[in-house]
C-alpha cells in the first residue's frame, strides 16, 4: 500500500498548496481546511470572477509551472480544487 | 420516455420537466433579509437581481433544506427543496428576531415551476421569451410578462427555472414543449435530473443526508459562513473541534453497486456509499461514497464496495465527472442547427476501473 | 438661471488628427486612427493595435507630458474655434473642467492645474477621474457651472495617454480585440486609443458668438455591480439616459441620433443595447439612429467622451450623423441596424444623445443640440440639507471630537487607522477591498447611519456619492507596479489594475452600500473634500434624479510620496432635500486665487448682512490630509450647530485648482419630522 499512501501524500501536499494560493488570490478569510477539494470556483461555490480567474491562472503557473493556455482548456481544467490539483499533479512541474 | 433518452435530452439538446418537488417563496417587508440571513448557513453576499445558493440546517448541523435566495429589491424570493413553505416560514418564527418586519408569502398556490436543461436550453428560451435571455448571467434572474426567469440549474448544462403565473402555466408547458422538440429534445423526469445532479456533484438534500452528516463531511463549507450565528452553528463547531473524519467523495464503477454498500480498502473498511446510480454519459455507475478523511481522494483505485458477498471495484474521480456540452456551446456564436460537433472531446474522458 | 449653456467651439488631439480641419478632413473621409502601435513593444501580448495621436505614434515621453501637450493643443484649437484669445479670457470668468485618470504617484489635480497655469485661467479648475465617463462627466459638470451662475466661461474635456500598463492591464482582463474593434459587431472586444478633447461652454448672451449647440443635459449614475464588468440589463446606463433627458426637459421621442459608448466588449454592448430598449421601447429603439465612435478614435478613456460629443458636433452642423466604422454584420444580443460604414450618413436631427460608461459602474449621459423642442424642465431648486456626517483620523472617530482639535492649536497629524470593514457590514462581502475604499466605506456607512438612513428599494437609485480624492489608493498602485516589476509586462495584476482608479474607492463605497444615484470621484487637490459638498449641494438643488447625496473624501496615508498624504483620513457628509435641522444657506466657487469671490458668493446665497458666527477659513489646521482637512471642517461646523454652539458657519478652502466655500445655518424644522 505504499502507492497509495505516496499517493496520497503528495496529493495532500499539493492540495494544501493550491487552497493556501486560492486563500491568498481571492483574499478568503478561510482556513485551508474549510475550502472543499470539490467546491466549484466559478458562479457558485468559492464565487471567483473573471477578474480572480486571471491573476489565479498567473499564480498557477508561477507556484506550479501549470500552464493554461486556451481558454477551452482553463475552463476544463478550472472547475473545482481537485481539477487544479489534478493537472498540477498531471502537467505541473515537479515539486 | 427510458432514461437513457432523457438523459439524451438533457445533456446533449434540452429538456423539460415540472419541478413539482421544488418550494417558492417571497419574504417581503423592511427587514426580508435580515430573516433570511437569519435562518440560513451561508453569507448572503448577494446582490439585487442575483441568487446565491445556501442551506438550512438543523440544530445538528445536518442539511434540512437546500436554498436559492434571490434578493429582489428589498424582498427576498427563495427557491428551495427539502422543505415545505410552511415549515420554512416556521423556521423563520423560531430563529428570527420577532420585531423584524415581515410578510412571507408563498408562491407555489399561484404559480407553477417549469424548468429548461441542457446546452441549447437557452436557444429554446430565446425563442420563447427574448433573444436577450443569452445575456443573462448565470445565477440571476429577471421578471417577464407572465412571471420570472431564474438561471440557475443542477445538472451542469445551461438551466432555467421559470416561475408561471398558473393561468399561463398549461400554454407555456405546450409552447416550451414544442420548442423544446424541435431541438430533439423531450420531457424528462425527476429521476434523469437527478441522475445529472450526481454525476457535476451537485447536493440533493433529497438523497444525500444521511445521519450524522454537516456541511463539513459533504463538501458543502462553501456554503456556511464563517463568522456568523445561524441554525446549527454550534453543531458545526464542535464537529470541527473534534476533527473531520470523513468526507464525501465521488467514483464511478462498472456495475454491482448500490447505495449503502460498504467501502474496503486491502487493509479493512475505509468507508461507505451514499448513491450509486446507472449512468449512460459514463456507461457504468456514478456515486459517491463517505470515507475516511485520509484516504478521501480522487484517482484512487484501491478500493472496493461490498455487500453480502459481491466485491466491486470503484475509482475515486474528481467531480464533475462529465465534460458537459454546455461549455463548448456559445449561445452568441452557435445553435442547435449549426453547430459542428464533430471536434468535440467526449463526454466522458475517464475510465472505469 | 438655468438656460442651456452655448457650445461656441471644440478643440481635439486624436487619432484622427490634431486640429479640428484635420479632424473633420478625416472623419469626413471615413479615415480610422486605428493602427499597429509603435510607441511600445506588443509582442508580449496576443494583441498589436491602438489609436495614438496622430504624429505622436512613436512618441515615447512620460505620459503626463504627453498628456500636457494633447491638452494644450486641444484647448488652442478649441479657444479658436470660439474666436476666444487668452486676452479676452482673462477678463471674464472662466472655469476648466478636465477628465484626467492616469494613475501614478502623483496628484491627479496636476494636469489641471498646469493647463490652467499656460492658458491664464484664473478661474476654478476641477479634475474628474472616473476613467472612461471622466470627460463626459466633465461636459456635464462644466455645464452646472455656468448655470449655478460661478463662471461664465467653460473649458470642459478630458485627456488620456495610452501607456504600456494601461494596456497590460486591459489585456489581462481579456476585453482587447485582436484587431480593431467592430462595435455592435461580429468581432468581440474594444481597441483602446488616448487623446484630448475639449468643448467651449458659455452662458446665454455673453458675447457675440456663434452658437453650434447648446448642452441641455446630463445624467450621472452608478451600477453598484462589479470592479469591470457593466450591469448586464443596463439598469445604470438607463437612470443616466433618463436622468439626461429629464434634465434637459426632454423625452426620447425627442432623440434623433444616439452615439453609444460602443466599446465592443460583449459585455458593454449587450448591456447598453439593454439600456436603449428600456428607455426608448423596443420599437422606438430599433429605429434610432446609433453608432460608436470607438471604430474610429478607439476607446480614448477619459477623452472617449468629449471627442465623441465633438465626433457628433462636427456631423451634427452638416446634416450627418456619425456611423460604426469596422461594422459590418450585427452580433447577436445587440442593436440590429447600427449605422454602419466608415464615413458619417446624412441625417438631420435636433437632439443628440451621447452615453459612456467606466470600470466601477459608473455611467453618464449627455444631451445636447437645438433648443427645439424647448425644454420643459422646471424651474424649481429645492433646499438642502444636511442630515448626517462621520470623520476618521488619527485621534478622531466621532465628529464631535473635531471640536477639541480645531479649539486647540494646530499640529501635523500623522498615522493609520486600524480598521475592520467586516465587522462594521457583516452582510457585506468585502473580499479585496483596498485601502481607500475601506476608509471610505466606513464613514460613509457611518455617516448614513448618523443621518438614520439606510436607502432602500428605490431610494438607493436616488442616493448618490461624490468623492474627493487625489489619488488612487497607494497600496492598490504598489500592487499593480510590482506585479509588472516581478511577472513582466504581460503578466499584471488584474484585480490590482481594476483598483489603481482614482474612483476605485468610490466604486467599491457604492457597491458594498448599493447606491446607485449620481456619483463621481473629483479632486481640486486640497479642498476636495469641501468641493464634492458644494458639487453635491447644486446637484441636489437644481436635479430631479436624486433625494440625497453622500459628499466624502479620503487620504490614504502615503508619506514616502512627495505630495502624499501624512495620515489616513476620511470623512462623510449626508446631503438631503428632506428639511433637517442644519441647512446649507450658500455656496461659492472660484480660481484658486480667489478666495474671498467664493466666500462674497456663499454669503450671498445666505442673504444675510452678518457675517456667520464660526468661521473656519483655513481647514486644515494639520496638513497632511489635503482632501479630507476640508471635509473635517464641514463636519465641525455640523456638529457645532447641532450642539447649539453657532447659528451660522462659513467654511472657506483655498484649494490647489479652486476656491470653494459653503455657509451652513440651523433652521427650525417646523411641521412633521
Amino acid at each position: 500500500m505504499t502507492e497509495l499512501s505516496d499517493y496520497i501524500a503528495s496529493r495532500e501536499a499539493v492540495l494544501d498548496r493550491v487552497r493556501r494560493l486560492l486563500r491568498e488570490t481571492m483574499k478568503l478569510r478561510l482556513e485551508p481546511e474549510a475550502i472543499d477539494p470539490d467546491a466549484p470556483l466559478f458562479g457558485t461555490g468559492l464565487g471567483m470572477d473573471s477578474v480572480d480567474a486571471v491573476e489565479l491562472v498567473v499564480q498557477l503557473d508561477a507556484v506550479f509551472g501549470l500552464k493554461l493556455a486556451d481558454s477551452l482548456f482553463v475552463s476544463s481544467k478550472m472547475r473545482t480544487v481537485n481539477t487544479i490539483v489534478d493537472a498540477i499533479m498531471e502537467l505541473g512541474d515537479e515539486p | 420516455m427510458s432514461l437513457e433518452e432523457e438523459y439524451t435530452f438533457v445533456r446533449h439538446s434540452a429538456a423539460l420537466s415540472r419541478m413539482e418537488h421544488v418550494q417558492c417563496v417571497r419574504i417581503e417587508g423592511e427587514d426580508a433579509t435580515e430573516a433570511v440571513d437569519a435562518i440560513c448557513s451561508g453569507d448572503l453576499w448577494v446582490r439585487d437581481g442575483r441568487m446565491r445558493q445556501t442551506l438550512i440546517l438543523d440544530e445538528r448541523g445536518q442539511p434540512i433544506a437546500d436554498v436559492y435566495v434571490c434578493p429582489d429589491d428589498d424582498d427576498c424570493i427563495l427557491l428551495f427543496e427539502g422543505m415545505t413553505a410552511s415549515e420554512l416560514f416556521e423556521y423563520i418564527d423560531r430563529y428570527a428576531d420577532p420585531e423584524l418586519e415581515i410578510r412571507p408569502v408563498d408562491l407555489r398556490p399561484t404559480h407553477e415551476l417549469i424548468s429548461l436543461h441542457g446546452p441549447y436550453a437557452w436557444e429554446v428560451l430565446s425563442r420563447w421569451l427574448t433573444p436577450d435571455i443569452i445575456g443573462l448571467p448565470y445565477l440571476s434572474f429577471y421578471y417577464f410578462d407572465h412571471g420570472i426567469c431564474f438561471r440557475a440549474g443542477k445538472t451542469g448544462e445551461y438551466g432555467y427555472d421559470l416561475l408561471v403565473h398558473r393561468e399561463h402555466a398549461g400554454d407555456a408547458w405546450q409552447d416550451l414543449l414544442g420548442l423544446v422538440s424541435a431541438v430533439r429534445g423531450g420531457e424528462v423526469s425527476l429521476e434523469t435530473l437527478d441522475l445529472c445532479a450526481l454525476e457535476n456533484g451537485f447536493f440533493s438534500v433529497r438523497h444525500g443526508s444521511v445521519d450524522g452528516l454537516t456541511p463539513l463531511e459533504l463538501q458543502l463549507q462553501w456554503r456556511v459562513s464563517a463568522r456568523k450565528r445561524f441554525p446549527g452553528v454550534e453543531a458545526i463547531e464542535e464537529r470541527r473541534a473534534e476533527g473531520v473524519g470523513r468526507r464525501l467523495t465521488h467514483f464511478v464503477a462498472r456495475d454491482g453497486v448500490r447505495a449503502g454498500d460498504e467501502v474496503r480498502s486491502a487493509d479493512g473498511p475505509v468507508g461507505r456509499v451514499g448513491s450509486a446510480m446507472l449512468s449512460p454519459g459514463v456507461g457504468g455507475i456514478v456515486g459517491t461514497a463517505l470515507l475516511d478523511i485520509s484516504v478521501a481522494h480522487p484517482g484512487i483505485d484501491a478500493f472496493f464496495a461490498s455487500h453480502s458477498d459481491t466485491k466491486r471495484p470503484i475509482r475515486t474521480i474528481s467531480s464533475p465527472a462529465l465534460f458537459n456540452r454546455s461549455l463548448l456551446v456559445d449561445p452568441h456564436r452557435h445553435t442547435y442547427e449549426t453547430r459542428d460537433r464533430s471536434m468535440d472531446p467526449p463526454l466522458w474522458q475517464g475510465a472505469l476501473p | 438661471m438655468s438656460q442651456s449653456p452655448h457650445i461656441t467651439g471644440w478643440g481635439v488631439a486624436s487619432a484622427l488628427g490634431v486640429g479640428r480641419d484635420r479632424f473633420r478632413a478625416a472623419l469626413l473621409r471615413g479615415n480610422t486612427g486605428i493602427a499597429e502601435i509603435q510607441r511600445f513593444d506588443t509582442s508580449p501580448f496576443a494583441t498589436h493595435v491602438g489609436a495614438m495621436v496622430a504624429g505622436y505614434e512613436a512618441d515615447e515621453r512620460d505620459p503626463t507630458l504627453l498628456c500636457q501637450e494633447f491638452g494644450l493643443l486641444a484647448l488652442r484649437d478649441a479657444l479658436a474655434h470660439a474666436a476666444l484669445d487668452i486676452e479676452r479670457l482673462r477678463t471674464m470668468r472662466v472655469g476648466l473642467t478636465v477628465g484626467a485618470s492616469l494613475f501614478g504617484d502623483y496628484n491627479t489635480e496636476s494636469l489641471a492645474r498646469d493647463l490652467a497655469r499656460e492658458l491664464g485661467i484664473s478661474g476654478p479648475s476641477i479634475t474628474i477621474s472616473t476613467a472612461c465617463t471622466s470627460s463626459t462627466q466633465a461636459i456635464g459638470f462644466g455645464a452646472d457651472l455656468i448655470r449655478e451662475g460661478f463662471v461664465d466661461i467653460v473649458l470642459a474635456g478630458g485627456v488620456d495617454a495610452l501607456t504600456p500598463a494601461l494596456f497590460s492591464g486591459f489585456h489581462a482582463l481579456g476585453v482587447l480585440s485582436e484587431r480593431p474593434c467592430t462595435p455592435f459587431g461580429r468581432q468581440i472586444g474594444t481597441t483602446l486609443g488616448e487623446g484630448a478633447g475639449f468643448v467651449v461652454l458659455e452662458r446665454s448672451g455673453l458675447r457675440d458668438a456663434v452658437t453650434h449647440a447648446l448642452l441641455r443635459g446630463y445624467g450621472l449614475s452608478g451600477d453598484a455591480y462589479h470592479e469591470t464588468s457593466p450591469e448586464p440589463r443596463g439598469r445604470g446606463v438607463a437612470a443616466a439616459i433618463r436622468g439626461a433627458l429629464d434634465d434637459a426637459g426632454a423625452s426620447e421621442t425627442d432623440i434623433g441620433y444616439f452615439n453609444a459608448h460602443g466599446t465592443g466588449t460583449m459585455a458593454n454592448d449587450t448591456a447598453e443595447w439593454c439600456a436603449v430598449q428600456s428607455v426608448f421601447g423596443s420599437e422606438l429603439g430599433e429605429s434610432l439612429p446609433l453608432s460608436s465612435s470607438k471604430g474610429h478614435l478607439g476607446h480614448a478613456q477619459s477623452a472617449a467622451g468629449v471627442l465623441e460629443v465633438i465626433t457628433t458636433l462636427e456631423c451634427m452642423q452638416i446634416g450627418l450623423a456619425p456611423t460604426t466604422a469596422g461594422f459590418e454584420a450585427a452580433r447577436p444580443g445587440g442593436p440590429p441596424q447600427p449605422l454602419g460604414s466608415k464615413q458619417p450618413k446624412p441625417l438631420t436631427y435636433e437632439l443628440a444623445l451621447s452615453s459612456n460608461s467606466a470600470f466601477g459602474g459608473s455611467n453618464c449621459a449627455l444631451v445636447f443640440g437645438n433648443d427645439r423642442p424647448a425644454s420643459s424642465a422646471p424651474e424649481q431648486r429645492r433646499r438642502v440639507f444636511v442630515s448626517g456626517a462621520a470623520a476618521l483620523c488619527p485621534g478622531v472617530s466621532q465628529i464631535s471630537e473635531l471640536a477639541s482639535i480645531y479649539e486647540a492649536e494646530p499640529e501635523p497629524l500623522h498615522g493609520e487607522l486600524d480598521l475592520d470593514l467586516a465587522a462594521e457590514l457583516p452582510r457585506v462581502d468585502v473580499r479585496g477591498i483596498d485601502r481607500a475604499a475601506e476608509l471610505l466605506t466606513t464613514v460613509t456607512s457611518r455617516a448614513l447611519g448618523d443621518a438614520g438612513v439606510q436607502p432602500r428599494g428605490k431610494a438607493r437609485g436616488r442616493t448618490g456619492l461624490i468623492a474627493g480624492t487625489l489619488r488612487a489608493s497607494p497600496d492598490s498602485l504598489h500592487r499593480f507596479h510590482t506585479s509588472l516589476e516581478e511577472r513582466g509586462i504581460a503578466k499584471p495584476d488584474a484585480t490590482a489594475f481594476a483598483q489603481v482608479l482614482p474612483s476605485a474607492a468610490q466604486s467599491a463605497c457604492a457597491k458594498a452600500l448599493n447606491l446607485r444615484g449620481p456619483q463621481s470621484t473629483i479632486t481640486i487637490g486640497e479642498g476636495s473634500g469641501l468641493m464634492a459638498a458644494v458639487m453635491a449641494t447644486w446637484m441636489l438643488a437644481r436635479r430631479r434624479d436624486a433625494d440625497r447625496m453622500v459628499a466624502a473624501a479620503v487620504d490614504v496615508r502615503s508619506p514616502s510620496s512627495p505630495e502624499g498624504a501624512l495620515a489616513d483620513a476620511a470623512c462623510a457628509l449626508v446631503l438631503c432635500t428632506t428639511p433637517s435641522t442644519v441647512e446649507v444657506a450658500g455656496i461659492g466657487l472660484a480660481g484658486p486665487e480667489q478666495l474671498d469671490d467664493a466666500i462674497s458668493e456663499a454669503r450671498r446665497g445666505w442673504g444675510r448682512e452678518e457675517a456667520p458666527e464660526l468661521f473656519i477659513e483655513r481647514p486644515d489646521p494639520f496638513g497632511g490630509m489635503p482632501a479630507t482637512s476640508s471635509s473635517f471642517a464641514l463636519a465641525h461646523a455640523l456638529s457645532s450647530l447641532r450642539r447649539g454652539a453657532a447659528g451660522s458657519a462659513l467654511i472657506a478652502s483655498r484649494g490647489t485648482t479652486a476656491s470653494v466655500a459653503m455657509v451652513l445655518t440651523s433652521i427650525e424644522v417646523t411641521g412633521n419630522d
